[in-house]
C-alpha cells in the first residue's frame, strides 16, 4: 500500500515541492487503492467475523445454495485478488516515490523510502500484536518494499521479467507444496502396507500355534508377544499420523468443535485473546512471508513497478487498449478460477483419490490467475477513468484511497471491537449475508469519513503521524478555508 | 590516500583506507566461530548429551567446558559487533553521487547478495548453521541508523538485548507453568482423585519433556547418523526443512535480536574508536580485566549449573529456577566479546607476535571467502559425500580439524592476498554489488 502524498498542499513550501508528478497519475492510483482497500474487506471479513473454514468446507461439498453461490462468486472474483491488486498498487507507489528528486535540508529520498517502509513495519506489528489482527499485512509490504529497493532501477522490461519469474516461483511452490502431500500419502500408503501384513501375520502365527496345540493360556500369552512386535515404529506411526491429521483437517466436521473452541476463544477478553492469536500473527509475518509471501507479494509489486515503466497508470494508453487488455485478463483470468472448481471439489471430497488421479494441485496456477484478475481490474478501472464517466464514484475512491492508511487501521478497530469478546463479541454469530451487510456499511462509513476528513485536512490521521515520523517534522495538515 | 578516481567513482573500499585493527579483530572472529561451529559440522547431537552427563574428567568435559563458558555465542557476537562497524565504513566513507545509484542503493544491494550468498551456503553448501541469511537481514535495519549518536546506539542495542531477555523469560515462565501442572496432577493421583482431561494431558506432556530431555532420541540419532553419511542429493533433501524452519523461525524469534544487538553495540564501540586502536592501552586493560572478570564467572556458572544441570535433571532445574538461567546469556556474550577484542587488542600494541596479528588482518580481509571456505572444507571433511567423517572423531578431536583449518587459512590469506585485492568470495560479492567486473589483480 503506498500512501502518496498527492494532496496538494500550498500552504506548506516544503511539502508543495513534493508534488511534482502528474495530477492523473496519482489519481488514478488512488482510485485503484481505494477499490483494492475496500475489496480487501471482503475477504478478510470472514477471520475478523469468524466465518470459518469448516463452514466454507461444508458449503463447497454442498455446491448450490444461495450461501454457497454467495461465498463462490467472492471467493472467485475477490479472494487474493484484492490483495494482488493492492500489491500492484504499492509497487507503482515505489516508482512514484522514487521519483522526488532530493530536497535540501531534508533527508534524501532513499533514506525517506527506507525510513517509512521501516515504520511500515512497526504499525503492522503493532497492528496485530496489539490491535490483535492476525490478518495484518503492513508487516509484510514493509519488509518487502525493502527487499525490492535495490530492484527499483532497472528497466521495466526487466521488472517485467522478474515479475513473471516470481510468479512462475509462486506457481512452483504450490507444486512444491502438493509434493509434500504426495509424499506424505505415499509414506502413509507404505504403513498401511505394514500394517496389512501385522494383521495377516499374527492369523497366520494363530493358526499355526493352534495346530502344534498350545493351550489356551500359551496361546494368550504368545499372541500379545507377537503383537508387541507387531507395533508400528515411531517413525511409521508419525508417518501414519501426518497423512491422518492432513486429511482430518480437510474434511467437514460435522461436529464443529474446532469452531466452537475458536468462538469461545474469540469472545473473551483481550488478554486471552491476545494469547490466543499471538500464534497466528507470528505465523504470518515469519512463516507465511518466507514461504509464500515473498512470492505473492513480490510478484505483483514487481509487476506494478513494471506496468507504472510502461505509462499504465497514467492513464497513457488508449481506450480500446485498456479495454482489450482488461477483457483479456478478466476472461482469461475467469477461465483459469472455473477450471479449478471441479479439482478443488474432488479433493475436498476424497484427498487421497485425488491424488491418485492428478499431477497436480488445484491451485497451481492460482498465482497466475489473481495476477490476471488484478491487472484486468485494474485496466477496467482505468478506462473507466480515461473515459471520464462515473466522476463522481471515482472522485470517492479517491478519497478513499488518499487515507488508505488510516482507513486500513479503522477497519480493524472497527471489525475487532465489532467481533471481538473485549467489544460487542459477535464474532461467528453472524450468517455470510449478515456478514456482506456489515462490509457494504463499513464502506459507507470509511467514504464518507474519507471525503469529509479530506475536505478539512490534507492528509489522514495515521498518513500525517505517518509522515511525521519519517521526516521527523511536523508538517501543518489543516486546509487553508477559501 | 584518496585519489580522484574514489572520490568521482563509487567503489570498494581501497587496501590503504583499510583499518589494521579492525581486520585483525574480524580474522580472529573469523577463526573462532568455527570453534562453536564444528560440532555441527562433525558430530552428532547426542554427542554433547553423553559428555555432559559424565564422567566429568574426559578431555571431550574439559574441551567443552572450556568452549561453552569461555567462547559459546561470543565469536558471533564480535562477528555481529564488526558487522555493524563495517556498515558505518561502508556507507559514511563513500561520497553521493547526483547521479547514478546512491550509497543506499549500494548498501541494500550488497545486503541483498548476503542473503543470497547465505542461501546457498545453507541449502547448496549445505551449512545449517549458516549467518550470512541472517546477517543480511539483521543489516537492513542499521542503515537509517549509521549516523546515530553511539550513546543512543548502545540503548538500541539494550533495547534489543531486553527483547531477549524477556522472550527467554517468558518461554522460561511456561516451561515452569507446564511443571507445576504435572506437579498438581501428580499430587491429585496420590490423593487418589480422578484426574481431569485437562491433568491427564499435562502430566503426559510433561512426562514426555521429561524423556525428551533426559535421553537423546535414538530413532533421530540414527536417521540423522544414517543420513549424514549419505550422498549430496540425500543430504541436500535431509536439510531443507530444517534450514526453512531455521530461517524462519531462528531468525524471527532469536537471531534477529541477537545480531541486532550486537550490532548496535558494534556500531557505537567504533563510534568510540574502540575497534580502531584510539583508545588508551590502559583503558582496554580496564575492559579486558571487566569483560573476562565477569564474563568467565558467568560463563562457567552458565554452563555448569545451567547446561550440565539441565542434561541431569531436568525437572530439579526447572524447580530450583525461577528465573530463566540463560537470562544473562547476552550479557555474558557482550563482556566477554569485549574481553576478547581489549585482549588482541592489546596483544597487537605489545607487538609481541606481530606476524601473527599481521596474518590474523589478512584472514580478516577475507573474512567472506575464509566463511564459506569453512563450510567448504568442513562439509566435504565430514558429510557423506566428502570423506565422511561425520561422527567419526570424539568431541576433542574436532578440535584438531579446527586447528589444522585455522592454520591453512592464515597461511592461505596471507599467499592469496600477496597477488590478489580481494578473496575470491569478497571479488564475486563486490562485482554483483557494484554490477561491473572488479579489478582483482594486485
Amino acid at each position: 500500500m503506498t500512501f502518496n502524498s498527492s494532496g496538494s498542499n500550498q500552504d506548506s513550501q516544503a511539502i508543495a515541492n513534493f508534488n511534482d508528478t502528474g495530477i492523473t497519475r496519482n489519481f488514478s492510483l488512488d482510485v485503484l487503492r481505494g477499490i483494492a482497500l475496500l475489496g480487501i474487506l471482503l475477504i478478510s471479513i470472514w477471520e475478523f467475523g469468524g466465518f470459518s473454514t469448516n463452514e466454507q468446507t461444508r458449503l463447497r461439498l454442498l455446491q448450490k445454495g444461495t450461501d454457497y453461490n454467495l461465498y463462490y462468486y467472492i471467493s472467485v472474483f475477490f479472494e487474493g485478488k484484492m490483495r494482488a491488486l493492492f500489491s500492484l498498487v504499492f509497487g507503482a507507489g515505489i516508482l512514484l516515490f522514487m521519483a522526488k528528486p532530493n530536497r535540501p535540508g531534508l533527508v534524501s529520498t532513499h533514506e525517506l523510502y527506507i525510513r517509512r517502509n521501516m515504520w511500515l513495519i512497526g504499525f503492522g506489528i503493532f497492528n496485530a500484536i496489539v490491535l490483535l489482527w492476525p490478518g495484518d499485512i503492513l508487516f509484510q509490504y514493509g519488509v518487502m518494499g525493502i527487499l525490492l529497493f535495490p530492484f527499483f532501477r532497472m528497466s521495466r522490461r526487466a521488472l517485467l521479467i522478474a515479475a513473471l519469474v516470481a510468479t512462475l516461483i509462486y506457481c512452483g511452490k504450490m507444486y512444491w507444496n502438493y509434493a509434500d502431500d504426495k509424499k506424505a500419502y505415499k509414506k502413509f500408503k507404505a504403513v498401511t502396507l505394514v500394517e496389512e501384513k501385522f494383521k495377516k501375520d499374527s492369523t497366520t502365527r494363530h493358526q499355526k500355534d493352534s495346530l502344534a496345540g498350545f493351550s489356551t493360556d500359551s496361546l494368550k500369552v504368545r499372541d500379545s508377544t507377537g503383537k508387541k512386535n507387531d507395533t508400528l515404529n515411531k517413525e511409521q506411526a508419525k508417518d501414519k499420523g501426518a497423512w491422518e491429521g492432513m486429511v482430518k483437517n480437510l474434511k467437514y466436521d460435522s461436529t464443529n468443535a474446532a469452531v466452537k473452541k475458536d468462538n469461545k476463544e474469540m469472545r473473551s477478553g483481550y488478554g486471552k485473546i491476545w494469547n490466543y492469536l499471538l500464534q497466528r500473527s507470528q505465523f504470518k509475518e515469519a512463516a507465511w512471508l518466507y514461504r509464500t509471501g515473498i512470492w505473492d507479494i513480490g510478484s505483483m509489486m514487481l509487476l506494478g513497478m513494471a506496468l507504472f515503466g510502461f505509462g499504465f497508470f497514467n492513464a497513457d494508453f488508449s481506450k480500446s487498449k485498456y479495454l482489450v487488455i482488461a477483457a483479456m485478463c478478466l476472461i482469461a483470468g475467469f477461465l483459469l478460477a472455473w477450471l479449478k472448481l471441479d479439482n478443488q471439489h474432488s479433493k475436498l471430497v476424497d484427498y487421497a483419490k485425488y491424488i491418485d488421479g492428478h499431477a497436480i494441485p488445484p491451485n497451481q496456477f492460482f498465482p497466475i490467475e489473481r495476477l490476471l484478475f488484478a491487472t484486468g481490474y485494474a485496466a477496467f478501472i482505468l478506462f473507466f477513468i480515461r473515459v471520464n464517466i462515473l466522476k463522481w464514484l471515482w472522485g470517492a475512491l479517491s478519497a478513499v484511497g488518499k487515507m488508505a492508511f488510516t482507513n486500513y487501521f479503522m477497519q480493524t478497530l472497527i471489525c475487532t471491537l465489532f467481533f471481538y469478546g473485549y467489544g460487542f463479541g459477535y464474532f461467528g454469530r453472524l450468517s455470510q449475508q449478515q456478514l456482506y451487510f456489515l462490509v457494504a456499511e463499513i464502506w459507507l462509513v470509511q467514504t464518507v469519513f474519507s471525503i469529509l476528513w479530506l475536505r478539512y485536512y490534507h492528509h489522514g490521521p495515521v498518513e500525517w503521524l505517518w509522515r511525521y515520523l519519517i521526516y521527523g517534522k511536523r508538517f501543518p495538515n489543516k486546509k487553508k478555508m477559501e | 590516500m584518496e585519489t580522484t578516481a574514489a572520490i568521482n567513482n563509487p567503489q570498494p573500499v581501497l587496501q590503504t583506507d583499510r583499518i589494521k585493527t579492525i581486520d585483525m579483530i574480524r580474522g580472529f572472529a573469523l577463526l573462532g566461530i568455527l570453534l562453536m561451529n564444528i560440532p555441527g559440522f562433525g558430530i552428532n547431537w547426542d554427542a554433547w548429551f553423553n559428555i555432559l552427563k559424565g564422567p566429568h574428567n574426559t578431555k571431550d568435559y574439559y574441551t567443552m567446558a572450556a568452549i561453552m563458558s569461555f567462547f559459546d555465542g561470543t565469536m558471533r557476537g564480535l562477528f555481529s559487533m564488526l558487522f555493524g562497524a563495517g556498515m558505518i565504513l561502508f556507507t559514511l566513507n563513500k561520497k553521493e553521487l547526483p547521479d547514478g545509484p546512491s550509497v543506499a542503493e549500494f548498501y541494500y544491494r550488497r545486503l541483498l547478495w548476503l542473503v543470497v550468498f547465505g542461501l546457498f551456503n545453507a541449502f547448496i553448501l549445505l551449512w545449517f548453521g549458516d549467518i550470512l541469511y541472517f546477517y543480511g537481514l539483521c543489516g537492513m535495519v542499521l542503515f537509517v541508523f549509521r549516523k546515530t549518536n553511539p550513546k543512543w546506539l548502545l540503548v538500541l542495542g539494550f533495547v534489543c538485548m531486553s527483547i531477549t531477555m524477556l522472550k527467554s523469560q517468558l518461554q522460561w515462565n511456561e516451561t515452569r507453568e507446564k511443571r507445576k501442572a504435572y506437579t498438581l496432577a501428580v499430587k491429585a493421583e496420590k490423593d487418589s482423585i480422578k484426574l481431569t482431561d485437562e491433568q491427564q494431558a499435562a502430566k503426559a506432556e510433561w512426562t514426555e519433556i521429561e524423556s525428551r530431555t533426559a535421553a537423546p532420541d535414538t530413532t533421530f540419532t540414527n536417521r540423522n547418523l544414517r543420513k549424514m553419511q549419505s550422498g549430496y542429493g540425500t543430504i541436500f533433501t535431509y536439510w531443507i526443512p530444517m534450514n526453512t524452519d531455521g530461517e524462519i523461525w531462528a531468525l524471527y524469534h532469536q537471531l534477529f535480536w541477537d545480531g541486532l544487538t550486537m550490532m548496535f553495540i558494534g556500531m557505537a564501540l567504533f563510534g568510540w574508536g574502540f575497534f580502531s586502536n584510539r583508545l588508551s592501552t590502559s583503558t582496554y586493560a580496564m575492559w579486558l580485566l571487566i569483560g573476562y572478570g565477569i564474563g568467565i564467572p558467568i560463563g562457567w556458572l552458565a554452563f555448569k549449573d545451567g547446561l550440565l544441570a539441565q542434561v541431569n535433571d531436568f525437572s530439579g532445574f526447572v524447580d530450583r529456577y525461577r528465573i530463566q538461567h540463560q537470562l544473562l546469556y547476552d550479557v555474558r556474550r557482550i563482556l566477554l566479546t569485549i574481553g576478547h577484542a581489549s585482549l588482541l587488542l592489546l596483544i597487537f600494541r605489545s607487538r609481541i607476535v606481530p606476524w601473527l596479528m599481521k596474518a590474523l588482518s589478512k584472514v580478516g580481509q577475507m573474512a567472506f571467502t575464509n566463511y564459506l571456505m569453512q563450510s567448504i572444507i568442513c562439509t566435504w571433511f565430514f558429510y557423506g559425500y566428502g570423506f565422511g567423517f561425520y561422527n567419526k572423531l570424539k568431541f576433542h578431536e574436532l578440535y584438531y580439524v579446527v586447528f589444522s583449518v585455522w592454520i591453512f587459512q592464515l597461511i592461505f590469506s596471507s599467499i592469496w592476498l600477496r597477488y590478489y585485492r580481494f578473496g575470491p568470495f569478497e571479488w564475486l560479492w563486490r562485482s554483483l554489488t557494484y554490477w561491473k567486473k572488479q579489478p582483482m589483480k594486485k
